[in-house]
């Protein structure tokens, strides 16, 4: 029984028009568990785990389910079957209740006559939450109640309430926070412990060496290897994995290495006494060549901030100014010189169905238009400098940006504002979903920024990238600053956690 | 030897054109509907679709469709709708009648119309976006109040019919009618491709959060691009009246679905965004001007036509609609 074999997958191809996702690709998931799946954004790790839990075909190849050939049809039909698949990006039915988004698809069980029998839906989704650990949140409650991260719980137990036999698991973490992380990995240990399987893909290195039970390393659709649980404890690990990922050496320069805190005189933004949302009177100045890291907790109020500083929040008092101007809407902040990376890249940052070139350019439409005539010439050759700058992986800058893979998305959302030539850039987690190679290369972005004279609000999540990159952090918590730290070497993650939590 | 390389690059170009295909289904699908019409009307109607006579009277009715079909390009793109636009014909066909018999002046029959349009472009646009209500609704509004004008004015006349007392023939002749046409069109494609207007619309169907993220200010451009569609909608009702040379209580109301429909036989997604192109304007209103005309020269009774156009309707829709998102998942 032990390590029994449950799921194969035997030379998976999968093409994406002229690309080629996966490579051939054999793999195998077995019993008991916890298969860590690592790789930079389109290496074929969400592909791959996509298809097998049905959300797309495969363009050749076979797959053997429990001994039988498997090839579902869509999501629903697998989790039917057992395996189930929880997404990186929030998939809740706004509108509706927490139960009704749990037994979405399901309702059967309770319907009699064509009748729901609400009261028992809820109760028995009640259950459900209770059962997991999540009794605060009310299954009777309208979704919409509920933060990004406890909407993701939800989905977590949407998975869960059928019993899958494979869970794949597919960047769910980024978006939760410390105890729910807690609470999530129990459950995954917990359905290793009952002979399923679990395979789990995340960009965090330190979360797939302490919770998984061996690791595959996918790159540019193949697989590139596996490490035992043995293999994994060795000293060195996370380096070899590293270089398994990237195929070269990341070296030591991952973060800025220089300790240098000098900035210009020249205040570049300025938030005055605002209050914004649940923030009250919160003061910040940023001068050029500055990078001021915000941090904490999700939830603790530092998006409002970002979101602030870019004129996308009416303010409840205060206001925000760059050079005696003040900022009130997207329009004026643009005009201003200031950028915004939003942290919803899909939805706010970029037009997926947009050309890159589109994309890049719209920002600066304002400044090529002469009499009303747009230049495609000039387009083209803006384009073409930022594709060249951030080595934008693509065919032609005309293709979809929803074609890219995450972290080249993320360089289009850099790029329309270096194609502004901006001079604060607000960026609300810069490195999200994005894999090592390109983390690396927007740090190096990031410190060439502030070599120019930029000035930078970096609002991030990630504590090492904080410490790793701001000349200031300031910590929130409760919409409230709680701490405040300058660069230095002698920075630890434990001397700042205090002030968040 | 010969053979297999003849093969392989027959092969070749079948692989091209599949992927062509695939990822181009609406275009392909608004090209073929136009091509099959033209061949299966040719057929039907014993050549007499090439006649002189009949190239005229296609040319007359292809003219309306397109003018106002291309300024609708504008609000379309954006994922709204304008279905006033019918009615509002109607009405401006009615002012110009009376304005011309009265005064004389079809200059400043002209004038009012273009104020009336700009006007409705303006409330169209700004209302929908004040009282956040979708586009439908505000047109939808107009449709009604226009639809009440023409009747009470034609009830004030007392006549069933009025007819314009001025000479617009010149407006019927094949060569005004090519040379608006094409300028109409080449001004349209210039606005459309090479400025702000026709970028920011675009982008506004595609993603309007991402677009206000950008520092376009949304509602001044839906205002806009009404009003852009009103200045074609002033332009297609005085070639609608030198056609009919009267108006009566129900004159211009088919048009506002017809701009719809010719759109969409011309390939365009009713949720706008990237994919609208200039030339699903002009195939469009050809592939549905050539629906009316060819069936009725091939002498299908009339009753039927409307039938005949819905299946065609639905079978390019079917088609277009067909068309996957081929895209990585994150």
């Amino acid at each position: 029984m032990e390590n029994q074999t449950i799921l194969v997958c035997k030379n998976i191809v999968k093409k994406f028009g002229p690309v080629n996702a996966l490579n051939g690709v054999d793999f195998e998931v077995r019993r008991g568990e916890i298969m860590g799946l690592i790789g930079e954004n389109g290496s074929g790790k969400s592909t791959l785990t996509s298809i097998m839990a049905g959300m797309q075909k495969a363009t050749s190849g076979s797959m053997e389910y429990k001994g039988k050939p498997w090839s579902p049809d869509t999501m629903a039909n697998a989790q039917n079957e057992g395996v189930c698949m929880i997404l990186q990006e929030s998939n809740t039915v706004r509108g509706c209740t927490v139960a009704e988004n749990i037994y979405a698809g399901h309702m059967d069980k309770f319907t009699k006559l064509g009748i729901i029998n609400i009261r028992k839906m809820i109760k028995s989704a009640q259950q459900l939450l209770d059962s997991f650990g999540m009794g605060r949140i009310c299954a009777s409650d309208p979704i919409d109640k509920y933060s990004f991260e406890d909407r993701k719980m939800v989905e977590i137990v949407r998975a869960l309430f059928s019993d899958p036999e494979i869970l794949v698991v597919d960047e769910t973490t980024t978006a939760l926070s410390f105890d729910a992380r807690e609470l999530f990995y129990g459950i995954i240990r917990k359905l290793a412990d009952n002979n399923k399987a679990v395979i789990f893909i995340s960009h965090d290195m330190e979360e797939i060496l302490t919770r998984c039970t061996n690791l595959t390393v996918l790159r540019d659709g193949n697989i590139i290897g596996h490490l035992t649980r043995e293999e994994m404890d060795l000293p060195g690990a996370p380096e070899k994995i590293r270089y398994m990922m990237v195929g070269r050496e990341i070296g030591d320069a991952y973060y800025r290495n220089d300790y240098d805190i000098s900035h210009g005189e020249e205040v570049a933004l300025e938030f005055d006494n605002v209050s914004v949302g649940d923030i009250k009177n919160f003061d910040l100045t940023i001068h050029k060549g500055e990078i001021i890291g915000i941090g904490g907790l999700s939830g603790c109020g530092m998006r409002l901030i970002g979101r602030a500083g870019f004129g996308l929040e009416k303010l409840s008092g205060g206001e925000v100014r760059r050079n005696g101007k003040i900022i009130n809407s997207p329009l004026t902040a643009i005009n201003n010189g200031i950028g915004y990376v939003s942290k919803d890249r899909d939805t706010e940052a970029l037009i997926l169905s947009a050309s890159i070139s589109n994309n890049i350019t719209l920002p600066s439409l304002n400044d090529l238009s002469k009499y009303s005539f747009i230049d495609p010439r000039k387009e083209n050759a803006i384009v073409k400098k930022e594709v060249e700058r951030y080595l934008i992986k693509c065919k032609t800058p005309k293709q979809k940006v929803s074609t890219l893979s995450g972290g080249n998305k993320q360089k289009v959302s850099f790029a329309k504002w270096t194609a502004k030539d901006s001079d604060v850039l607000i960026m609300d987690c810069p490195t999200r979903g994005v894999d090592i190679g390109v983390k690396q290369s927007m740090y190096a972005f990031i410190s060439q920024m502030k070599k120019d004279g930029k000035a930078i609000l970096l609002i991030s999540e990630e504590l090492s990238e904080l410490i790793g990159m701001s000349d200031k952090i300031i910590i929130l918590k409760d919409f409230a600053v709680s701490g405040q730290f300058m660069r230095s070497p002698d920075l630890k993650e434990t001397d700042i956690i205090g002030s968040m939590i | 030897m010969e053979n297999t390389r003849k093969e392989r690059k027959f092969n070749n170009i079948s692989e091209t054109v599949k992927k062509y295909v695939t990822g181009h289904v609406s275009d392909v699908a608004a090209y073929l509907g136009l091509i099959v019409c033209i061949i299966v009307f040719t057929v039907t109607s014993d050549g007499r679709l090439w006649g002189n006579y009949n190239l005229t009277v296609l040319l007359e009715s292809v003219c309306v469709y397109m003018i106002v079909s291309l300024g609708a390009l504008f609000v379309y793109s954006m994922g709204f709708m304008d279905i006033s636009v019918g009615s509002q014909m109607g009405v401006y066909c009615l002012l110009t009648i009376l304005i011309v018999n009265a005064t004389g002046s079809l200059l400043l029959a002209i004038a009012v119309v273009l104020v009336l349009t700009l006007i409705c472009g303006a409330f169209n646009g700004f209302v929908a976006v004040w009282l956040r209500l979708p586009s439908i609704v505000t047109s939808l509004f107009l449709m009604f109040i226009f639809g009440g004008i023409q009747l009470l004015i034609m009830e004030s006349t007392g006549q069933n019919s009025i007819s314009i007392n001025y000479d617009l023939s010149v407006m019927l002749e094949p060569w005004f009618i090519v040379i608006v046409i094409v300028l109409v069109a080449v001004m349209v494609f210039y606005f459309f491709n090479f400025t702000k207007l026709g970028k920011y619309t675009r982008s506004i169907g595609a993603n309007e959060r991402a677009t206000s993220q950008c520092g376009v200010n949304t509602t001044k451009w839906k205002v806009i691009a009404y009003m852009a569609f009103g200045v074609s909608v002033t332009i297609g009702t005085f070639f609608l009246l030198a056609r009919t040379g009267s108006a009566g209580k129900s004159t211009g109301n088919s048009y506002s679905m017809d701009v719809m429909l010719s759109l969409i036989l011309g390939g365009m997604p009713l949720s706008g965004g990237m994919k609208s192109k200039v030339r699903c304007a002009i195939i469009g209103s050809f592939t549905y001007a050539l629906l009316s005309n060819g069936l009725i020269i091939s002498g299908v009774d009339i009753n039927m036509v409307y039938i005949i156009k819905a299946i065609a309707f639905f079978i390019v829709v079917a088609i277009s609609c067909r068309e996957k998102g081929v895209f990585l998942p994150r």
